[in-house]
């Protein structure tokens, strides 16, 4: 009797260990030692001492606020972007008409292909000798490469940004169709009676139903793009780079020194995302009440 | 406030047709309830009625007007359905202002107005709950004070006795009943239960298959059905088969006789029927006697429920509580002459 | 209107998904393909052959991924199970704790948590490592799979689990026979997204791999930024190729099942 209820007892504890743990360990262990570096624990150097001049040197330096703002911007308009189409498809293909099951599937392709591969076709689409500007010449409107804008490897970015929006639109899509197929019509057709017109209905009904959907996965995608390496290093200029090749440029150079400046980057740029996306949360709480 | 004409009125989906030809004039403050088992067109009619849905012809009349051009959205026909009825993101005070926010009332006024329908469905002070910590009975008033809020032409009612336990269902029941009349607005509701149309309802209209069978009173239905369908749908399966030659009607048990002057069917053909409640196993005297055996009895309470079986046909008699039978026993019933009530034979007992 | 509406919605979205995937797929092909060609004027299966010879290392790049993308997997599911269930089934003190710190991985940047357990792993020899590299992988794909999966449990409940105790089936049949087959189509859409979050991961595997274990993405990297277009296209189609795969066995579950998406929605 009394070890059964022991067993009871340990039960949730002992099904939760196991996820905590490893979590815990890696992501927790990785966090400290990652922070540690930042204000100068790096014993393989040599360095020993508490120290926020690791600190003082980037903030200070005109190409981190760069990149911090680059960082931010592409994350920024990437999410927004995203969602805004995302949910503009999603109360298309909500209803059921004739090819909609397949235009579903079609739609939901991006979400299964790793990033690289989509950095590929995009570069391989819009880079200035791309498909695109081969169309653009057989049209007549282009004679050469140089006449096609720069997509890629542009200050602007457009095509970090395509590569993002193609992977990340369809995401929030199916979690924003998958909210409004679970809603089903009724609560609009009540508004209607009510007086609501077609944009009553979207801002009052559906909107506040659909918010915390898109707020999640926007969160989610916000935090992706803010931190992704391997998108603005291959498609992005050199220099402004965003702050996670910043980081790993300084972490990989052979001179070990830099280690601890890339550790305090990488730490800002975690603490700069927490902090956006809980005003973020908040701002969208308080938009969805009122 | 508002009389609703409903004139030829058909709708198809593909090759079905859900609603056929459809007739009905509503009186002006009237409640009308649309009957009939499901897929029978009630819905879809309700729908046509707010604009929701567009009927592939035939007209619907607002006081004489055509409201087929006019969006549901500006036509004041306001619906009420049975689930999702409140929207889960806004507070109750919300909820019930919400027709009139659409309209852009200035917030003060809304507010009047809203804390005035709380009073009225007898939820005052609710203002700032959220739908979720409602009862399914409170949330069946706030919805209803919502679609009351914007003085709708015509109420729409989807079900709103069902998913209410027994006393709910009485005082929901008075309580519409009474804001309706109060308000004097003209309702219809769909419902397959004949019990809550009966409870509700001045008229009861009752479709099969896309088409309307009987418009009449509650009590009609009981006395008076139009066919035997109807009056099996009212729960009265108590059918015989005979020929009305004036005021005697020629069966196969007997001659049965009427009372000439309250059946309309004419001489010929006809099905002869009394509801359970109105057969008596105790016959009174020697008149319209009718052999009948004991198939199974069951205590109800407030009576005992014998089905029989007369002719072949299984019918149902309603006896005191305490009435002793036993299964098996044949014994006389007696179909009283003032509640015999004749079907037109065309249907046949074959089809039930 | 509507259909108009429904038009433009089906066009832009075939335009949109098939434009980055058709050049990969020609230039696959392409031996000679010359600006401001629309096709290439020299085809060859070229790049296909180098793709499966040993050198390319597409071949070990393409079994490593799915090694460690499966071992993943399987101790996400391992671990990852019994805590969504505990979660979505359970009300515990500090509840709101264990979510948070299960959600923290998702939203913070892994950057810091990836570069300090650089440092860890090397203390731990586990860089350059099979299970090193696993292990960092797993530090994003088991909160997915709590998140997704805590989402079924709580949709599914417990009242079949119940009925089918008091019908005299054990813990185990309970698992195997109702428990299991109930939060099947779940189950595939959070492994799906942890397959598909390890089988993606570049920079994680560089560092804790340090070019001892070569996954594809590692493989792929130097053709995009270099310029053998044929290569990086025929890399790239084989990248694709197993997610494609699964989003085909599971795309119905990704458009209809509710639950399963609304875990995103529980963020």
């Amino acid at each position: 009797m009394n070890r059964l209820k022991l067993f009871e007892k340990l039960r949730v504890p002992m099904m939760l260990f196991p996820a905590l743990a490893i979590v815990v360990l890696l992501f927790g262990g990785g966090m400290i030692s990652g922070i540690g570096q930042s204000v100068g624990y790096f014993p393989v150097i040599g360095l020993q001492d508490f120290t926020l001049d690791y600190y003082r040197d980037i903030l200070t330096d005109s190409g981190f606020i760069e990149s911090l703002w680059l960082t931010f911007r592409l994350a920024f308009l990437s999410t927004l972007m995203s969602s805004v189409i995302a949910v503009l498809f999603a109360l298309v293909l909500r209803h059921a008409f004739r090819g909609s099951q397949f235009l579903t599937f079609l739609y939901q392709i991006p979400i299964p292909i790793p990033h690289l591969v989509v950095a590929t076709g995009i570069v391989l689409l819009v880079s200035q000798s791309g498909l695109l500007s081969r169309g653009a010449v057989t049209l007549g409107l282009t004679s050469t490469p140089r006449d096609f804008p720069v997509m890629v490897f542009d200050r602007p970015g457009i095509a970090i940004q395509l590569t993002y929006l193609w992977k990340e639109v369809p995401f929030i899509g199916i979690v924003v169709l998958a909210v409004l197929k679970s809603v089903g019509p009724q609560y609009e057709e009540i508004a209607q009676t009510l007086g609501a017109n077609r944009w009553q209905r979207f801002r009052f009904v559906l909107l506040p139903l659909i918010m915390p959907g898109i707020l999640s996965t926007s969160i989610i995608v916000f935090a992706f793009v803010f931190a992704n390496y391997e998108i603005p290093l291959l498609l992005g200029v050199r220099y402004p780079t965003t702050l996670p090749v910043m980081a790993f440029r300084n972490y990989q150079d052979p001179d070990l020194a830099l280690r601890p400046q890339a550790m305090a980057i990488s730490v800002i740029l975690a603490i700069v995302a927490i902090l956006l996306l809980v005003a973020y949360k908040r701002l969208a709480k308080y938009a969805a009440e009122t | 406030m508002t009389h609703v004409l409903i004139k030829d009125l058909t709708r198809r989906f593909d090759s079905v047709i859900a609603v056929n030809n459809l007739n009905l004039e509503i009186e002006s403050g009237e409640m009308v309830a649309f009957l009939g088992p499901s897929g029978c067109g009630k819905t879809t009619t309700l729908r046509m009625i707010t604009g929701l849905l567009l009927p592939t012809s035939g007209d619907v009349l607002f006081d004489s007007k055509s409201v087929l051009t006019i969006p549901t959205e500006k036509r004041g026909a306001v619906m009420v359905f049975q689930k999702h009825l409140l929207f889960p993101t806004m507070n109750v005070a919300k909820n019930i202002g919400f027709g009139l926010r659409m309209a852009k009332m200035p917030q003060k006024e809304i507010d009047r107005r809203v804390s005035e329908m709380l009073e009225l469905v007898r939820l005052p002070g609710f203002e700032t709950r959220r739908p979720h910590e409602l009862s399914g009975g409170q949330q069946q008033r706030i919805a209803l004070a919502r679609a009351l809020i914007v003085r709708p032409n015509v109420l729409l009612l989807d079900e709103p006795l069902a998913n209410l336990d027994a006393n709910l269902r009485l005082e929901m029941r008075e309580l519409i009943r009474t804001i309706q009349n109060e308000l004097n607005t003209t309702a219809i509701f769909v419902t397959h239960d004949q019990e809550e149309a009966v409870m509700l309802a001045d008229r009861i209209a009752l479709m099969f298959n896309g088409v309307l069978q009987q418009f009449d009173t509650p009590q009609a239905f009981y006395e008076r059905p139009n066919s035997a369908q109807v009056a099996r749908f009212f729960r009265n399966d108590n059918m015989i088969l005979g020929t009305r030659r004036g005021s005697v009607v020629e069966t196969p048990s007997g001659n049965l006789e009427i009372d000439a002057g309250r059946v309309d069917q004419s001489d010929g053909p006809v099905m002869v029927t009394v509801r359970p409640e109105d057969v008596a196993l105790v016959p009174s005297d020697n008149t319209n006697l009718v052999q009948a055996k004991v198939l199974t009895q069951v205590y109800m309470g407030t009576h005992k429920q014998v089905q029989l079986d007369v002719m072949g046909h299984t019918w149902l008699a309603h006896g005191p509580a305490d009435f002793e039978i036993e299964v098996g026993q044949t014994l006389p019933i007696q179909l009283p002459k003032t509640h015999i009530w004749l079907l037109p034979s065309e249907n046949g007992l074959q089809n039930v | 209107m509507q259909k108009a509406v429904r038009w433009i919605a089906a066009i832009s979205i075939t335009l949109g998904v098939l434009l980055p995937v058709v050049p990969q797929i020609i230039w696959s092909f392409a031996h000679r393909w010359l600006f401001p060609n629309l096709l290439p004027t020299e085809w060859s299966l070229s790049s296909w052959e180098y793709v499966f010879t040993a050198s390319s290392r597409v071949g070990e790049g393409f079994i490593n991924s799915l090694l460690i993308a499966t071992f993943v997997c399987f101790l996400s599911i391992l671990v990852g199970l019994p805590a969504a269930r505990a979660i979505a089934l359970n009300d515990f003190k500090g509840k709101g704790l264990v979510e948070w710190i299960l959600m923290v991985p998702i939203i913070v940047p892994g950057i810091v948590s990836t570069l300090g357990i650089h440092q860890l792993f090397i203390r731990l020899h586990l860089t350059n490592t099979f299970i090193g590299v696993s292990l960092v992988h797993l530090i994003p794909c088991i909160p997915y799979m709590v998140l997704v999966m805590t989402s079924v449990f709580a949709n599914y409940g417990t009242e079949l689990e119940d009925t089918a105790r008091t019908l005299g089936a054990n813990p185990l049949q309970v698992l195997l026979r109702v428990t299991l087959p109930g939060i099947l189509p779940g189950l595939m859409v959070a492994t799906m997204f942890t397959f598909l979050i390890s089988w993606g991961q570049y920079i994680t595997s560089v560092l804790i791999g340090g070019g001892t274990i070569v996954t594809l993405p590692m493989v792929l990297f130097p053709f995009i930024s270099g310029v053998n277009y044929s290569n990086a296209a025929a890399i790239s189609l084989i990248f694709v190729a197993p997610a494609i795969l699964v989003l085909v066995l599971i795309s119905r579950q990704l458009g209809q099942d509710s639950a399963v998406m609304g875990g995103f929605g529980r963020l």
